[in-house]
């Protein structure tokens, strides 16, 4: 894809999550039909910007960063707490669709890892005990 | 013009060449994996990559212009050195396990790492196979299986897919190492709008795409007393069977496959072509009868199933244009399921039809409903020469046979259908011939022959009727002229084949890594009008057998028997969403 139709692809498909929570199927069709690329292009597309979903997700989003700073502060056992107690893979939404996991990078906020966000609330230098009682409050 | 030297030798070429067509020029091998003559450059795998005199980096020879006075080391101990760097990361992608050991491998013999690992002198392999999790094989389909273990992200198969065949199954998604090949939400081949054409798998470098084998089946099948087995083969295959055994492209083998397949035990060889003939009687009759009767036009052909797929994904509008004649595959299993079996003795419960292919999407079209399993198994071109090498037969010294006589004699005009424009050059042949009575006097409609994208001719009839044919093949080109049609344009009669070229470079038959896609096919297409040329029987209305079988079981072309036996319907699929 071009540059500029990946840049209206953005702005497109920003709009759409807006409304929609996330990307349903027929809009990536409609995309797909606007810029004269195939579902499979606009989708790949989506894919590489971790901030879409194509599929529906849970009522609060749950991201928490691997990228080498946090990492480096275990940021891991911070993952393993929260999957453990969402029983979730990233990537993956709870039956209730309370919750959709994500694992991401950077988040910017590299000297205060490890980083953990709730929607677009940011929790830095947190412990997996923490991790586990702010998801808690959330039920 | 540009000069500039290569490896120290002066070469002068056309400007905005690339350095590796500089390269070629002076018969230095530059190694490629991304590269493919026939798509648009990439510039994804940087194995190319060569030194210019004066600048730090290292430019990949397919993506960049060969300038005035250019200075190139193609092959500079630093060249070397960073080409094996790179290639021993990209087998790292490719994930070789024992269970992937190349000596099980689809590619045995033409896989393209092999080729670049022996060009650029591989002594070492240092880091080890890079999947940590196992990825899944996309089994999904009825024709083509990815597995993507094997796969580089060479990106060919996404190139191919929409800039060929004008589809766009494929795409990356992810980033970064997680980078990977995947359909529309990792659907699947057999779960979204793929045409099963195969133009992807033979243009994979690897063996990461290959077809659902029904090797196995067949084995058994010919192992098993009960069982009549018999075989078809397509048009093409016998121009290009021989390759597989290190002919030429465009070999013609034909007595040598006949006796290779009753080597490996097939009860009876038959030819496709021969219901090739009998699909022309049958289209050509509609043709006639929807032209003078203004019905639906233009007539679409129907005989290359992934086309047919496309239409219905993608022009479902059209669906009642299309000829309601089936395949010459699936009406030589219509034919021998009844006629055969009938006359042969045999109950049609024991009967198994096999076909040799050059096509991927043949094992699709076989599973239809609409077909009711006529065809058991389709194997193509690829597998056939698999299997004979598996028993040792040596097939391009054998003596030649001859098919066997019930199903088994043809026109020329049957053998031109694998080339892109004759089935238009076979039905006209015989169209003609059913609206006046009388056959054309030069029956060779060059117009419509030759490699261009788009061909069309006019083929004045009678004093009130020219008529206006026209030809597309690889699907890009068929969307192309699906769009002329919805336009306005005015055609009698439309082929369209799914491949570039027609079925000789089908998605089944060899992959030829040495030689230009333009150059097998030209071969290839050329064995086939050599063949028709030295037939004494050209038109598909003169074959005798075809005579015979409307005098003894089917009465005429178009006749209510006929076309319970021989037409079909079409499904509207569409894409979801749209
Ligand atoms: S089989 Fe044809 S349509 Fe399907 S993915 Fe491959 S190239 Fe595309
Ligand atoms: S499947 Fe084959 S052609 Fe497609 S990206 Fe992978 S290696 Fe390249
Ligand atoms: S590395 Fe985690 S926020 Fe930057
Ligand atoms: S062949 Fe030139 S970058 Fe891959």
């Amino acid at each position: 894809m071009q540059k500029e139709d990946t840049d209206i692809l953005l702005e497109m498909a920003h709009d759409i999550q807006d409304t929609y929570g996330y990307i349903p199927e027929k809009e990536i069709a409609e995309l797909a039909e606007k810029l004269s690329e195939s579902r499979a292009t606009i989708y790949g597309a989506l894919e590489f910007y971790s901030m879409f979903y194509t599929e529906p997700t849970g009522k609060y989003i749950i991201r928490i960063c691997d990228s080498i700073s946090c990492y480096m502060n275990n940021s891991n056992e911070v993952l393993e707490a929260v999957q453990d107690y969402l029983k979730l893979e990233a990537g993956e939404t709870s039956d209730d669709k309370l919750f959709t996991l994500e694992v991401v990078e950077c988040l910017g906020h590299c000297g205060e890892g490890p980083v953990m966000m709730v929607d677009d609330r940011l929790h830095t230098q947190i412990s997996p005990g923490r991790a586990v009682e702010i998801l808690s409050k959330l039920h | 013009m540009i000069n500039l030297t290569v490896d120290n030798k002066e070469v002068t070429v056309e400007p905005n060449s690339t350095i590796l067509e500089a390269a070629s020029k002076v018969n230095v091998n530059i190694p490629t994996l991304c590269f493919s003559d026939d798509l648009t450059v990439y510039g994804g795998c940087r194995l190319c990559v060569v030194e210019v005199e004066g600048s730090d980096r290292l430019r990949p020879a397919c993506n960049t212009r060969a300038r005035e006075g250019m200075e190139v080391k193609t092959h500079s101990p630093r060249v070397r050195e960073v080409r094996k760097t790179l290639f021993e990361l990209i087998i790292a992608s490719h994930d070789i396990s024992c269970e992937l050991n190349c000596l099980i491998c689809n590619r045995q013999n033409s896989c393209q790492l092999k080729d670049v690992a022996e060009d650029i002198g591989i002594s070492r392999m240092c880091l080890t196979p890079g999947a940590d999790e196992e990825r899944e094989s996309d089994h999904s389909s009825h024709s083509v299986v990815r597995e993507p273990n094997k796969c580089i992200n060479c990106a060919r198969c996404i190139r191919k897919c929409e800039e060929i065949q004008g589809v766009g199954v494929f795409a990356q998604a992810s980033r970064g190492p997680e980078t990977k090949v995947t359909t529309f939400k990792d659907r699947g081949m057999g779960n979204v709008e793929c045409t099963n054409c195969g133009q992807c798998v033979v243009s994979c470098p690897t063996g990461a795409l290959h077809e659902v084998y029904h090797m196995d089946q067949v084995w058994e099948s010919l192992y098993d007393e009960q069982k009549h087995v018999i075989v078809q083969t397509a048009p093409s295959v016998r121009v290009a069977l021989a390759e597989s055994f290190g002919e030429e492209p465009g070999t013609i083998a034909t007595g040598q496959m006949v006796a290779a397949l009753r080597r490996l035990g097939f009860d009876r060889v038959f030819d496709t072509n021969f219901t090739a003939d009998l699909t022309i009687m049958e289209e050509a009759t509609e043709v006639v009868n929807r032209v003078t009767n203004n019905d639906n036009l233009p007539v679409l052909t129907s005989c290359s199933p992934g086309w047919i797929k496309y239409i219905e994904h993608f022009y479902p509008d059209y669906l009642q244009h299309l000829s309601s004649a089936k395949s010459p595959q699936q009406m030589f299993g219509a034919v021998a399921k009844t006629y055969y079996a009938e006359n042969a003795g045999i109950d049609p419960e024991d009967l198994v039809v096999v076909s040799i292919m050059p096509c991927t999407a043949k094992k699709f079209e076989a599973s239809r409903p609409e077909m009711n399993d006529d065809v058991d198994y389709v194997l193509t071109t690829r597998e056939a020469a698999r299997m004979l090498k598996s028993v040792g037969v040596d097939v391009c010294n054998l003596e030649p046979e001859k098919y066997d006589e019930m199903l088994g004699v043809s026109s020329g005009a049957g053998d031109i259908f694998g080339a892109s424009g004759g089935v238009m050059e076979a039905a006209v042949r015989t169209a003609y011939n059913m609206i006046t009575g009388v056959n054309l006097q030069e029956i060779e409609v060059t117009p419509v022959r030759g490699l261009e994208g788009l061909k069309s001719a006019e083929i004045p009839v009678t004093d009130d009727l020219t008529l206006k044919v026209g030809v597309a093949h690889g699907l890009n080109n068929a969307g192309i002229m699906m769009e002329k049609i919805k336009a306005g344009e005015e055609f009698h009669f439309v082929e369209m084949m799914a491949c570039p070229g027609g079925c000789i470079s089908g998605g089944g038959q060899p992959i030829n890594t040495e030689r230009s896609w333009r150059e097998v096919r030209e071969k290839r297409i050329a064995g086939l009008y050599d063949i028709d040329e030295n037939k004494e029987l050209r038109l598909s209305h003169e074959n005798p057998k075809i005579q015979k079988l409307y005098e003894e079981f089917l009465q005429e072309p178009g006749s209510s028997k006929a076309h319970k036996l021989l037409h079909t319907e079409y499904v509207t699929r569409g894409v979801p969403g749209t």
